[in-house]
């Protein structure tokens, strides 16, 4: 009896090596552009890329107005015409799919160079915690570093960060009410929910006196995004000090890109204090990273606030000005790693 | 808890390997636990409905028996009260609120709504039929008081049936979980073979037909009649899917304890008549319905309009049963009507009597689904707005679809569940591959493996039935 069962456990563990091998040489490439798009990307820039640009929509988004409408990256290789640029992108993404992207792209990719947009709101709560991470966590399951077969049945029975939109909200607004925030002068708010609620009871006036309610939600929604202290527990730190890991044990040269924030708003909105605390996290971001030896492109102050696009909101959407400061200023930066192809006719 | 989820998977192992580990005595106590926490899992305070439940039910069976006349009738009744009363204000109370507005409003009259926020308990449906049928049957001293609460309530609470049946008599699965079981081979291989055959059905068949029944249903007026009638016949294959893989689940996961429990389905869309449909169609409700409604009501021995009125009744109220809407409702009375036009049309839509010929059975078997597929619209669809626009698209054909319908995959799908169909005719999946050749069942094995692991759907689709 025993014998027999342990004849048909082996035989079950035959037929499960087997699927795996017929499932990743059948459906599994398929199943990989169904449900995360961006490796048909990765593809290509794994056997093309000299540059390899990962980013969320402030790469590619553009005004109407705009006399040329190419993204940061394209922008950005116009300086290194011998340097093949391809950029990952996609909305709303972040370092923590960076890396898994990073993970599948490989470390014999041919790509020498990784540039990681480093967005300052993506280290807030509602964007850790936002609505959006379940499909983003969905699309990376299946590039675990886990057989194929199981990371296919994980995606089915929802082994993932797999939280509704109600659970994602009660997380954030826990967060709002529970982390402090650090001055180093005395403030009155110590955290988002304090800060948020006087604004919200006290509102915002325009010139008459009276209540401006667009102005107002405007106001509460910069203080939501950008009022919080970066400290080393963020899981976005994580996240980003893996990639960093990831390409140094890969021996690919690393670039942040800090994006530029719209620190004009947030003074006349908010006030010095918001912004004291903006440059102070990215202060944080680029000393600790440079510390590890990664070159940071700091673009904070780079756009003004009227190049921004969305005049009514926080995003890091800029202009064609825009768009290109910062690409310039990034290429300034790419310039320290590969000096001989840098042209700055362009 | 759901089934298809992986904590089902980590779960399942433990409560069984304790189960067989534990001595006899204490194995309720794990079962009694186990079932709480896969209830616990999804709404946790509704466990305190069940154990109201699980109260009333078993002092009023205690009391039913220890007494006589007026008051052993009382008890039935106080019984029959809690639970349906439990049932009707968790289920059916914003439905007559607003239905009562309607009327008022008809009629010229005040009447001021008090709309509650209230989640159905899930399963509350399939734990007050259950824990009834016990008290009516002490009632009719067909059934022992349990004198073990421990028991009793692990007949209620019993993890693998707890949210969408079957719905099992005290008889059968209350004698059952007294069991001194030992752990046998032949629990474990079919347990396990009806474990896997359950989520093949659910995970990889149903869940791909899923996301394209629900892309027409939300907007059906874009697309054609192609389309629609399309999508009308993959839900009679959805929903089968659904809960034919929950109840295999069930019966396999109850298997692997030793517990036997009943057959839900027996290949439904192969029957000939309505008649026939309602036996082989969830027949743990069906034969409720038939014991504590139908025969109660006089049944068929009554004469004809009492036996028209008695048809009607029991399929509208077993309609009603499923949700609080009047498309169920309506879902319910069209089955009775079909029923009753089987019958009075005669002989040739009797299930009863056989016919030999194989096209006349497929003519009839054809019949008997298309008017299932076409009242499961009334199940399917969110209220009556949306039954009138799916046949209004349906008989008004739109040249042109204005959004595009890839339903290949799912016809695929539901191609394969009437061949499983037809291959365990009459059976169930662990019999048939019993008897089969050694390398004739590790090739089903494989293929069915196969589809689980590679070809299962990906989108978040909770078990029809829970809801109910």
């Amino acid at each position: 009896m025993n014998r027999k069962l342990f004849l048909k456990v082996i035989v079950l563990i035959l037929i499960l090596v087997s699927i795996n091998e017929i499932y990743h040489f059948t459906l599994f490439k398929t199943d990989l552009q169904r449900h995360c798009p961006m490796t048909m990307q990765l593809d290509v820039a794994r056997e093309n890329a000299d540059v390899v640009y990962f980013a969320e929509s402030s790469n590619y988004s553009y005004a109407e107005s705009d006399s040329d409408k190419r993204s940061i990256s394209e922008f950005t290789a116009q300086y290194f015409p011998g340097l093949k640029f391809i950029a990952i992108d996609t909305g709303a993404v972040h370092a923590g799919i960076y890396k898994k992207w990073l993970s599948y792209l490989g470390q014999k990719s041919k790509a020498q160079l990784i540039i990681v947009t480093l967005n300052l709101r993506s280290f807030n709560a509602s964007w850790i915690h936002s609505e959006l991470e379940t499909a983003l966590q969905k699309s990376i399951v299946l590039l675990e570093n886990r057989p194929e077969l199981v990371n296919r049945f994980f995606l089915s029975l929802k082994v993932f960060d797999n939280k509704n939109t109600k659970e994602r909200e009660q997380d954030f607004l826990t967060r709002w009410k529970t982390d402090l925030i650090e001055f180093p002068f005395p403030f009155k708010y110590k955290t988002v929910r304090q800060w948020d609620s006087t604004i919200g009871t006290d509102g915002i006036k325009n010139e008459k006196g009276e209540w401006d309610i667009k102005k107002t939600d405007l106001t509460a929604h910069y203080v939501k995004s950008y009022a919080f202290t970066l400290r080393e527990n963020n899981p976005r730190i994580q996240d980003f000090d893996e990639i960093v890991k990831w390409c140094k044990s890969s021996n690919k040269k690393l670039v942040f890109n800090l994006l530029s924030e719209n620190l004009d708003y947030a003074d006349s909105l908010v006030g010095n204090e918001l912004c004291w605390l903006i440059k102070n996290n990215r202060d944080f971001l680029v000393n600790r990273y440079r510390n590890m030896g990664v070159i940071v492109a700091d673009n904070l102050e780079a756009v003004r606030g009227i190049d921004f696009i969305d005049q009514n909101w926080t995003t890091e959407h800029y202009v064609e000005r825009g768009r290109k400061s910062v690409a310039k200023n990034l290429a300034d930066s790419i310039k320290k790693i590969f000096p001989e192809k840098f042209n700055s006719s362009n | 808890m759901l089934f298809n989820s992986l904590q089902f998977f980590i779960f399942l192992p433990v409560v069984t390997l304790l189960f067989y580990l534990l001595p006899f005595r204490f194995r309720w106590i794990l079962i009694f636990v186990a079932s709480c926490y896969f209830y616990m899992a999804l709404i946790p305070k509704y466990i305190l409905l069940l154990f109201f439940i699980i109260l009333v039910d078993y002092i009023s069976a205690l009391t039913i028996e220890q007494t006589r006349g007026k008051l052993k009738t009382f008890f039935l009744v106080f019984s029959i009260a809690s639970n349906l009363g439990l049932l009707c204000f968790f289920k059916y109370y914003n439905f007559f609120d607003s239905n009562l507005e309607s009327l008022f409003r008809h009629l010229h009259l005040s009447y001021e709504r008090i709309p509650l926020q209230l989640i159905l308990p899930i399963g509350l449906s399939f734990h007050t039929f259950q824990s009834m049928s016990y008290t009516i049957e002490v009632y009719r001293g067909n059934q022992k008081a349990e004198r073990h609460l421990g028991y009793f309530a692990n007949y209620v609470l019993f993890f693998p049936q707890m949210v969408a049946g079957p719905i099992e008599r005290y008889s059968s699965l209350g004698n059952e979980l007294k069991k001194n079981n030992t752990p046998l081979y032949e629990n474990f291989s079919n347990g396990l073979r009806l474990i896997l055959f359950g989520l093949f059905i659910k995970m990889t068949i149903a869940d791909n037909i899923a996301p394209v029944v629900n892309q027409v249903y939300e907007n059906p007026s874009q697309f054609n009649s192609i389309d629609i009638l399309s999508v009308i016949f993959l839900f009679s294959f959805q929903i089968y899917a659904d809960f034919y893989g929950y109840s295999t689940i069930a019966i396999g996961c109850a298997r692997l304890l030793g517990v036997n429990i009943m057959d839900n389905f027996k290949t439904p869309y192969l029957s000939r008549s309505i008649s026939e449909f309602w036996q082989r169609w969830h027949i743990s409700l069906s034969s409720w319905f038939r014991d504590y409604l139908y025969i109660p009501l006089g049944g068929n021995k009554v004469k004809i309009p009492r036996f028209i009125f008695n048809v009607l009744v029991v399929f509208t109220i077993s309609g009603f049963w499923h949700g609080a809407s009047w498309t169920f409702i309506i879902w319910g009375f069209l089955h009775g009507f079909f029923f009753l036009l089987e019958k009075l049309i005669g002989i040739y839509f009797s299930s009863s009597k056989k016919s030999e010929s194989w096209f006349l059975n497929g003519i009839l078997t054809f019949k008997t689904f298309l008017i299932v597929s076409l009242i499961w619209v009334f199940f399917r669809a969110e209220n009556l707005e949306k039954v009138k626009s799916i046949f209004y698209a349906l008989i008004h054909n739109k040249s042109v679809a204005g959004e595009q319908l890839h339903y290949g995959y799912a016809w695929i799908m539901a191609i394969v569940l009437l061949f499983s169909d037809y291959l365990f005719f009459n059976s169930r999946f662990d019999k048939s591959m019993v008897g089969s050749p050694s390398f004739l069942r590790w090739a089903f094995y494989t293929i069915i493996l196969f589809g689980l692991l590679t070809m299962s759907g990906v989108e978040q689709y909770p078990f029809i039935y829970f809801q109910f």
